[in-house]
């Protein structure tokens, strides 16, 4: 599954230091550094608040990092955000989209924006088809909907930008297993194109599943990051729940200090 | 990218179920309210040549034009009162002209019928003031808070786009997306008048494009209120709930807490006041008199046509006098009550200018001659009426009978008879004088200079903030 990982893959997505400390002195993220080469997946496994929606922010510069760089195809997100948005699109956990439009006129729009001019109508019922969207609801409303609907939708405006680089921000939250299941079938053909793609989720079976690279984050670090190859299923959710249990722990500790 | 944006404002504005209902609903009233305008000036005119008549008609068949004593001077219906009613309701629509003496407008609409002042018309000044404000509020609240709601802010900035571009699509695309369904809707109204063929001249149609383009300014006021709002708030429910605060604040309070502050402020007497100083003076004046008269003793002797002429020539000149004492008198009165009203009233429009809808009462009853000094304009056109009317009662007469004294008249009994009816037609018109459309404009461009600052005002004020608005 991974004879396109080879090391001098070109590096499309890379985190250098990168940190994130609010105005309220909270640290978000704490000297992180990652990359993700062309035709990986990199899964961000972490609980709330580990992080993961924090470094996603910075790579669309929807936030400026207090310390270090989000370079997308080697472009540095916060000095020229503009360009470097060119290469990359976007899912996010639960997006509405425009309910007043059809998925095609969502999908029109946000082509547009893109910078994708040259569609064709067939051309953006060809992706609605290819995420699994009979051309029945193409006409329907995005508030006549369901979730896991919306979210092919949200999966096709991604494919039609048709940049190197796909920023997944809790992609299968909420949705029934069978839409799980087929967006990970989705996700592993985008990589198999040649897609950078970065994940976060909370899901270490389905992260097991399709990453190339799983890596567990917590309170703004990335605790453990290894090659999917390496893990057994069984490592990967013990590691996973011992931290997770260990964080608990010291949790109560605090609580019961304070 | 900018028209990308703005084309996708009013798409997804147009086709919002929330816009189609309020839409439908304005567009009913604004046909309403230029169908019941139509037909309030239909039935006006009627009324008003109707009395126009009458003022003739009651002294038909006279003999003598010495019964014409006075005359109603009648101010006519505007078509474009019927559109902004503005004061014109409130003020008489009446004056009597007499030769001489006080003018006074009596007999308004709302007098005639007090049930129209208790619940007021729909026009289209109230249409935009309280209708379309909510209507522009109802767009424009969830402009930003409502991207962030549905993620769809998030997803935008996914691309290259700048905030500068974003939020200008924003305020220009939710702006043409409330004016031009608007300016759709008006046109039809604007067929309506065309249909019940009221007498609009070039003027009162520069005058109509000028009351519908504050309207719009108006709306573009709160529009922009409203995405400001919406870009300071990550909530549309708060953003809502803030922009409905604000508008009761300005389109209910402020206007008529200004008012009521000036009038705390300034001391105006009352007209009874005014009245009963005058009353006494008058009857000072009268006092003097009497002695003077049961002092007159004729220079002539025997012929006592020769006595009456003497004695009707010195009533008049006593009456010319005490007439022109009275007239001084009031006048001084006058100009200091009308003074401290006009400061007061000053004040009162200077408070409530802090609020877009007096700023757009103002400028729209301006424009369509219905604002505060129409009753001047009226009692001015009065005035000079009653000098022409004066003029033709001395020539017709001979003299004016003064202060609504006897007037001794001898006849021989041979002319007696001659009888025949005054030509009633001989008698001068009045003519109202509108306040013309430059003098109008130039009066109503202050409040319409208001309504573009504050809309420019706010539309920098959400830009910056929508410049460090949290996208996340």
């Amino acid at each position: 599954m991974s004879e396109k990982q080879t090391p001098d893959s070109v590096i499309r997505l890379e985190a250098v230091g990168l940190t994130k400390r609010y105005e309220d002195g909270v640290l978000a993220l704490d000297h992180i550094s990652f990359s993700v080469a062309a035709g990986q997946i990199y899964a961000m496994l972490g609980g709330n608040g580990a992080g993961k929606t924090t470094t996603i922010n910075l790579f669309l510069n929807l936030i400026e990092p207090t310390e270090g760089e989000a370079r997308i195809n080697g472009i540095v997100t916060h000095k020229e955000p503009l360009k470097a948005k060119k290469n990359v699109a976007f899912v996010s956990e639960n997006v509405m989209l425009y309910g007043n439009f059809t998925a095609l006129q969502n999908l029109e729009f946000f082509s547009r924006i893109g910078g994708k001019t040259a569609y064709t109508r067939d051309d953006f019922r060809d992706i609605l088809l290819r995420v699994g969207l009979p051309a029945t609801v193409h006409h329907k409303r995005l508030k006549e909907y369901s979730k896991g609907m919306r979210q092919k939708c949200g999966i096709a405006i991604a494919i039609a930008k048709s940049a190197p680089a796909i920023l997944l921000d809790e992609p299968t939250a909420g949705l029934d297993p069978k839409a799980g299941y087929d967006f990970l079938r989705l996700l592993e053909t985008l990589r198999n194109e040649g897609k950078a793609i970065l994940m976060s989720t909370h899901d270490i079976f389905r992260a097991k599943e399709v990453a190339d690279v799983v890596a567990i984050m917590d309170s703004g670090r990335i605790i453990m990051q290894q090659p999917a190859t390496a893990l057994v299923g069984q490592d990967l959710e013990n590691l996973y729940m011992h931290h997770m249990a260990g964080r608990t722990a010291a949790l109560r500790q605090e609580q019961a200090s304070c | 990218m900018l028209k990308i944006l703005i084309e996708k404002e009013i798409r997804d504005i147009i086709g919002s179920t929330k816009f189609v209902i309020t839409f439908a609903v304005c567009a009913v009233l604004v046909l309403l309210s230029f169908y019941s305008g139509a037909a309030n000036y239909t039935n006006a005119r009627a009324q008003y040549e109707a009395a126009q008549r009458e003022n003739l008609l009651r002294y038909e068949g006279t003999t003598d034009w010495e019964s014409v004593d006075n005359m109603r001077a009648l101010l006519p219906p505007e078509p474009l009162a019927a559109l902004v009613a503005g004061v014109s309701n409130d003020i008489g629509g009446t004056i009597e002209v007499e030769a001489r003496g006080e003018l006074q407008a009596e007999g308004s609409k709302y007098a005639q019928e007090p049930v129209l002042a208790s619940f007021r018309l729909l026009d289209l000044e109230f249409l935009f003031q309280v209708i379309l404000s909510l209507f522009a509020i109802m767009l424009g609240y969830d402009a930003i808070s409502g991207e962030k709601e549905r993620g769809t802010l998030r997803l935008t900035f996914a691309n290259a786009v700048s905030r500068a571009t974003f939020i200008m699509g924003k305020l220009l695309g939710s702006l043409a997306a409330l004016i031009l369904p608007l300016l759709g809707a008006i046109a039809l109204g604007c067929i309506i008048l065309v249909l019940f063929q009221m007498p609009l001249s070039g003027q009162d149609w520069g005058r109509l494009v000028l009351i519908i383009f504050t309207g719009l300014l108006y709306c573009s006021v709160f529009l922009a209120l409203a995405v400001m709002v919406s870009a300071l708030t990550h909530r549309s429910s708060s953003s809502f709930l803030m922009l409905l605060v604000i508008w009761v604040a300005a389109v209910m309070i402020v206007p008529r807490a200004s008012v009521l502050l000036a009038g705390r402020a300034v001391e105006v007497p009352t007209m009874d006041e005014i009245g009963s100083q005058k009353t006494a003076y008058s009857a000072q004046l009268w006092q003097e008199d009497r002695k003077k008269i049961t002092g007159f003793t004729s220079t002539k002797t025997g012929d006592i046509q020769a006595i009456m002429d003497e004695l009707n020539e010195f009533m008049s000149s006593i009456a010319d006098e005490r007439d022109r004492k009275m007239k001084e008198f009031a006048g001084r009165l006058n100009e200091e009550r009308s003074n401290r009203l006009r400061q007061r009233q000053a004040l009162a429009l200077a408070f409530a200018r802090l609020s877009p809808a007096a700023s757009l009462s103002l400028a729209m009853s301006t424009l369509a001659g219905t604002s505060l000094g129409t009753e001047n304009n009226f009692l001015s056109s009065a005035s000079a009426y009653q000098q022409t009317f004066a003029d033709f009662v001395e020539e017709k007469n001979g003299g004016i009978a003064g202060g609504r004294m006897v007037r001794v008249k001898i006849s021989s009994g041979e002319e007696e008879p001659s009888a025949t009816p005054v030509n009633l037609q001989e008698i001068p018109a009045f003519t109202y004088a509108p306040i013309p459309l430059s003098a109008a404009f130039t009066a109503a461009v202050v409040d319409m200079g208001l309504l573009v600052l504050l809309t420019m005002v706010f539309f920098a004020v959400a830009w910056i903030g929508f410049m460090r608005y949290d996208l996340r």
